[in-house]
């Protein structure tokens, strides 16, 4: 098996001196939090952009030229609801080190970024959601099937679609969690690869507890199957605790400094 | 349905690392297949072979190989002898009396040693300390700059020692750094890191991951040299897509099956043909099982591997 792939959630327009830097197009800001994020050992790095409805090619564009140029062509997601932009950002795209992942689409309004995915033969993150949260793991296997085959009706390969289960907030739907590992093991059990957004879980804890918590949900979702998430990699707890499972699941050879590697 | 071959090449590959320098240079490693799968992908590199001398010269050598050098009178007329026969790609000088156990001699008389054998041949050069951690840091750190700008191989660094050898090696001699670890897949990638973090470059690292005579454990040196190439093919692991490097003559000549004479044990049969036998299978295993330079001791043997490899490659 390989390595758990995370993608670091840090370049997002939530952040407001991101917001700020993508609007007035101030390589700083972007470049350092960037930066902070490789050096602890991010794979992806998510570009989340927003709506970006005015100028979103030019904003993608700019954005994945700057950070590959900068950072040895460093695999992105592209992440935003203009599905223009995200194409004008596989345009500049430079796929040495990995295929650029779409983010995302789903069952509902955004399906069509399956085929957007498809015809730029890129990785997509299927979210297997439909109008509000799915009910259960029945209603989200009929959307994982939905999608699957939408992608392989385009040509994709199974493995370029990376199903996303959605991650509850436990403040709230406590009693959902275990259908959310649950869930992640049905894809596992047909051989899909998996993301999401972890720290969903933790949303709203007090700050000292987020990192345990996502540190615990990591380990029991990567037992179940997980096979990437869209993370903050600056949480030490959390890249710690990946690492090891990637010990314990064989994913990479043990040595006594895997902690730095 | 028509069958497809697919082919099993790897989107991974090990490090390419030049011995040598001049005409004479070799490359090894650079393949992105499982070992000797050339039907997968062409190998960039063939296995190479080396020839082990020491600097005992000829007084601890088995019969068969003495009469090879024949009216050889110094070190230096060793090793041109070695570097002239059929097959052999690089020299490696063996530091054996430098342990304090054994002969214990000095740093400086082992090193003017060095010095005659690398000036004689334009080989590329393996310089191999005594096995002692203590010693081999200062032995290979003085050979680290008595072959300075000959990028010769220093076999080895240690888990003890990794430091200073590192650092005259890899450092300040930009030498080839041997990273030595016994049967241990775990070590063998820690030193890997190690090393790197002395600030070596990576594509300057070689391993010696172990190894033993056929029949003698033998399984464990398979074992660690498949799950190594595994690792750093399909899981691409950096820290392990360094070259293997294996001293096959110093384990294989030691061995009863290869120092019995024929006088005690009539039934096993001319002892030249054992010794032979003995270093010939456990360097074809090691290069089936990973390895893509063997270190050998007799001219038969040499050329028997080396016409093995070119069919095989």
């Amino acid at each position: 098996m390989a390595k758990f792939v995370t993608i670091g959630e840090r370049l997002s327009t939530t952040a407001p001196a991101v917001n700020r830097a993508f609007t007035s197009r101030d390589p700083e800001p972007i470049l350092k939090r960037a930066k902070e994020q490789l050096d602890a050992g991010a794979v992806y790095l998510d570009v989340n952009i927003g709506p970006a409805e005015s100028d979103g090619e030019d904003l993608m564009k700019w954005a994945v030229q700057l950070l590959q140029s900068e950072f040895d062509n460093v695999p992105l997601a592209l992440d935003t609801s203009n599905t223009k932009a995200i194409e004008a950002g596989i345009s500049v795209y430079n796929r040495s080190k990995g295929k650029p992942i779409v983010n995302s689409a789903d069952a509902a309004g955004r399906i069509e970024n399956i085929d957007l995915a498809a015809a730029n033969d890129a990785i997509v993150i299927a979210l297997c959601n439909g109008e509000g949260i799915a009910k259960d793991n029945d209603e989200r296997m009929g959307y994982c099937q939905l999608l699957l085959e939408r992608g392989l009706e385009h040509g994709m390969e199974a493995e370029d679609l990376w199903f996303d289960p959605l991650f509850l907030v436990v403040k709230g739907m406590q009693d959902k969690q275990m259908d959310i590992l649950e869930c992640i093991k049905m894809f596992s059990d047909m051989g899909l690869n998996s993301t999401g957004g972890l720290s969903n879980n933790s949303n709203g804890m007090p700050k000292h507890i987020r990192p345990i918590m996502d540190s615990a949900m990591v380990a029991m979702a990567m037992m179940q199957g997980l096979t990437s998430a869209i993370v903050n990699p600056c949480d030490l707890r959390l890249m710690e605790t990946i690492k090891s499972c990637d010990v314990f699941k064989n994913n990479t050879l043990y040595a006594d400094s895997y902690l730095e590697i | 349905m028509p069958f497809t071959a697919k082919s099993g090449k790897f989107n991974a590959s090990i490090n390419t690392v030049e011995i040598g320098s001049g005409d004479k240079a070799v490359k090894i490693g650079g393949e992105n297949v499982l070992p000797l799968y050339s039907f997968d992908a062409p190998i960039e590199n063939a296995p190479k072979v080396g020839i082990e001398i020491t600097d005992f010269g000829m007084d601890n050598e088995p019969d068969c190989v003495k009469k090879y050098y024949e009216g050889c009178e110094s070190i230096a007329d060793i090793a041109k002898k070695a570097a002239s026969f059929e097959g052999v790609d690089f020299l490696c000088f063996r530091m054996e009396g430098g342990d304090p156990n054994g002969a214990n001699k000095s740093t400086e008389e082992l090193i003017g040693a060095l010095k005659e054998v690398a000036a004689a041949v334009d080989l590329p050069i393996v310089a191999a300390g005594c096995k002692n951690a203590e010693k081999d840091a200062e032995l290979l750190s003085k050979a680290a700059e008595a072959l300075d700008g000959r990028n010769a191989m220093l076999l080895a660094a240690k888990e003890e020692n990794y430091k200073t050898v590192g650092a005259a090696a890899g450092l300040a001699y930009k030498q080839i750094v041997g990273a030595e670890s016994a049967v241990d897949i775990n070590l063998a990638k820690q030193l890997n890191v190690l090393i790197g973090q002395l600030g070596v470059n990576s594509k300057s690292i070689v391993m010696n991951v172990g190894t033993a005579a056929a029949g003698y454990g033998f399984e464990y040196v398979v074992s660690t040299m498949d799950r190594i190439k595994a690792a750093a093919l399909s899981q691409n692991d950096a820290n392990l897509q360094m070259p293997i490097v294996t001293p096959v003559a110093s384990e294989t000549w030691s061995v009863k099956e290869a120092m019995a004479s024929e006088a005690d044990v009539p039934e096993w049969g001319d002892q030249e043909a054992r010794g032979i036998d003995m270093e010939v299978e456990t360097a074809m295993a090691v290069i089936a099982s990973g390895s893509n330079a063997v270190i050998l001791k007799h001219p038969t043997s040499i050329a028997t591997i080396t016409n093995l490899v070119k069919e095989l490659v």
